[in-house]
């Protein structure tokens, strides 16, 4: 106390270095992903390689996407189109599932659990809410805290939407066509892109606090808006952890989806079972059947394809700035209820600005990913280009 | 320490919580605080039309399991009125004695400025857990009186057993109590700068709300993992199963955070204050 004593000022060095070390930790955690967690490097053809390979049953973890598009703030976004999440597949329509439309803009949290191809739980945590998928051998919940409902579905035996990638290597899978191995899968995939893509591996990354690769996709297109899409793979389960969409109009990532947390271990049995509770309004739905989605685009273009059903689109241009033109069916036959992604689309496209040209005139949603012309003529140009693109490619078909 | 100043410390918590719990207008606030589930489990009754449409999800849930009473009302109260309580008893633990001259006495007893500080620190703290358990307790007790003890119904539709409910409940409990002690240090701090309580508690309390406010600012959202408020809502994700404890973490290294960094620099301006009447 003497010290204190004698030179007062110095006790508040101690508040200042706790913050400073508060401060200074904060940092390091995030600037994690820089540092080189001493992972052997590997090339991309490896690492794809090593992804097909995975052999990851059962895991459980949180994971955190974050979207930023740049859409105006849309009427109705709560709609009933299909979100863009890898893990939302089994999106069919379901009235229980509206609440994952919101998913195209901000923060959203989600919560897995997977244990083999007949049990896999997800949770949507939304604030005070909650919305759990639950898939438990031959059955499908759905559960809503928001309205305390559930949905149920009966899926048949071999048929498994919510599979986490899980390789189907089955002697069905022997034609001369699919790879066999997981090598050969890679280097084809390599192939594949490497027309109009760089893949490179970009040192390494730290996602859920496991050391992890990156796997580093850019056009060689520089009309595209996507300046680059950073895959990160476990550096020992390979599985992907993180994948983030960059913008050529942002510095951080316009889509993520990541994990941030996760743990290889079985989870409990208990999680995946679900018994509706008492005072809940259930809805059975009968068996489910295969879900067609004739918009869902093959992986290598990320534009989220337009909702609703293009009537014979063209592809004006190729590779990361390749244009989508199509036409909506309008016609009062295909109108749906208020939770079609139809009369959603119609309601959002007159809140949207007016654009013209020599193509014609039309609404314009722009995006910081991709953009989209809506004509009045019913016809629609998509992209993950600017603007300019787009008429152009409106003008040319 | 020796056994000797052990006792001395803890002679003057004794005596610190004794004149808390003595003052008369913390009696009538920790009245206010209880009687808010009171009211609110008494409302639902009477209103009884059934929970489940609108309105938040812990209050329409009352009707299934009386211990959503004093979870609702956590709710409702972590806002302003627990904040509140902190910030009256911060107010009085160092503005208040310097206001009515009774620190330079309590400076005259043998213990030190900083274990002076050290036990109205946790005398806050026990302040803190005190305001939650009048809130709890109470509304427990009325709440399974009128609603009896069904199964706890989670956010992930899973229902939970009598003492497992409990037991979550125990844990919100001190999930808050530990965000009240993180603002209680730095009210003591804000405390150790006036002679005024009042001017104390007032600032405590504009300090409480400009988080709240800052929180719901969109534009700010880098800021908003580093505001005390920010995680106190997620004592919710309490209620799901199993519990999401990810953002629970956060919050408590939130809180640490700041009694830490508010405790020192308490410390550091009392250590070294002029205590002038």
């Amino acid at each position: 106390m003497t010290f204190f004593g004698e030179h007062p000022w110095t006790r508040w060095v101690a508040p200042v270095a706790a913050l400073g070390l508060i401060g200074g930790s904060a940092v390091v955690t995030n600037q994690q992903a820089d540092a080189d967690p001493g992972l052997p490097s590997r090339t991309a053809a490896q690492l794809l390689a090593d992804v097909r390979s995975a052999d990851v049953a059962a895991l459980s973890g949180t994971v955190v996407q974050t979207v930023d598009l740049g859409l105006p703030q849309l009427p109705g976004l709560t709609g009933g189109a299909g979100p863009g999440g890898p893990r939302a597949g089994a999106s069919d329509g379901d009235s229980g599932m509206s609440s994952l439309a919101t998913l195209l803009t901000g923060s959203h949290t989600w919560r897995v659990w997977l244990d083999g191809p007949t049990r896999q739980r997800l949770a949507l945590i939304d604030g005070s809410n909650e919305t759990d998928l639950i898939h438990h051998g031959n059955d499908l919940w759905v559960w809503s805290s928001a309205d305390k409902s559930a949905v149920h579905r009966r899926i048949p035996t071999l048929m498994h939407p919510l599979g986490p990638g899980q390789d189907t290597r089955g002697p069905a899978d022997l034609s001369p066509t699919v790879p066999r191995t997981p090598k050969e899968a890679a280097s084809r995939a390599l192939a594949l892109i490497g027309d109009d893509t760089t893949v490179t591996t970009s040192g390494t990354a730290s996602v859920a606090g496991r050391a992890a690769y990156e796997l580093v996709l850019t056009p060689k297109d520089s009309a595209t808006r996507v300046a680059s899409v950073r895959i990160a793979i476990d550096g020992r389960r390979h599985i992907p952890v993180r994948v983030q969409v960059y913008s050529t109009k942002l510095a951080n990532p316009a889509f993520q989806v990541g994990f941030t947390s996760i743990d290889f271990g079985r989870p409990d049995a208990s999680i995946f079972a679900f018994t509706p509770p008492p005072g809940t309004k259930v809805t059975d739905k009968g068996t489910l059947t295969l879900p067609v989605h004739p918009s869902r685009k093959g992986a290598t273009n990320p534009a989220p394809a337009a909702p609703g059903r293009l009537q014979g689109p063209t592809v004006v241009g190729s590779g990361w700035s390749a244009v989508l033109v199509g036409r909506l069916p309008l016609t009062a036959a295909d109108r749906g209820t208020a939770g079609d992604p139809r009369s959603w689309l119609d309601g959002i496209r007159f809140s949207l600005p007016r654009v013209m040209g020599s193509w014609g005139r039309g609404r314009l949603l722009e995006g910081t990913l991709f953009s989209v012309v809506f004509t009045d003529g019913g016809r629609v140009a998509v992209g993950a280009v600017a603007p300019a693109q787009l008429y152009a490619a409106l003008a040319a078909t | 320490m020796s056994a000797a100043e052990w006792s001395r410390s803890l002679r003057l918590l004794r005596s610190e919580l004794l004149l808390i719990a003595g003052r008369r207008r913390n009696q009538m606030g920790l009245l206010v605080l209880a009687a808010v589930p009171v009211l609110m489990a008494v409302a639902v009754k009477l209103s009884s039309s059934g929970g489940g449409q609108g309105g938040p999800d812990l209050l329409g849930s009352i009707t299934s399991n009386g211990l959503f009473v004093p979870l609702a009302a956590l709710g409702v109260e972590i806002g302003l009125f627990l904040p509140l309580a902190i910030a009256m008893l911060a107010g009085d633990a160092i503005a208040g004695e310097a206001n009515t001259g009774t620190l330079r006495y309590l400076l005259t007893v043998p213990v030190g400025r900083t274990r002076l500080l050290v036990t109205k620190y946790v005398s806050l703290c026990i302040g803190a857990l005190w305001g939650v358990a009048v809130i709890v307790v109470p509304g427990a007790i009325v709440g399974i009186a009128i609603f009896g003890t069904g199964p706890m119904l989670t956010l992930s539709g899973t229902q939970l057993p009598f003492w497992s409910a409990v037991w979550r409940v125990v844990l919100i409990s001190l999930y808050l109590a530990a965000g009240l002690a993180a603002l209680a240090a730095v009210g003591l701090f804000i405390s150790t700068l006036t002679e005024q309580p009042l001017a104390a508690t007032v600032a405590l309390m504009i300090f409480t709300i400009l988080s709240w406010i800052l929180d719901t600012v969109p534009q700010l959202d880098w800021l908003h993992p580093w505001l005390l408020v920010d995680r106190w809502m997620a004592f919710i994700d309490l209620l799901r199963d199993p519990p999401f404890l990810d953002t629970i973490w956060q919050g408590l290294l939130v809180d640490i955070g700041y009694a830490v960094v508010f405790s020192l620099l308490a410390w550091a301006r009392f250590a070294g204050k002029d205590v002038t009447n």
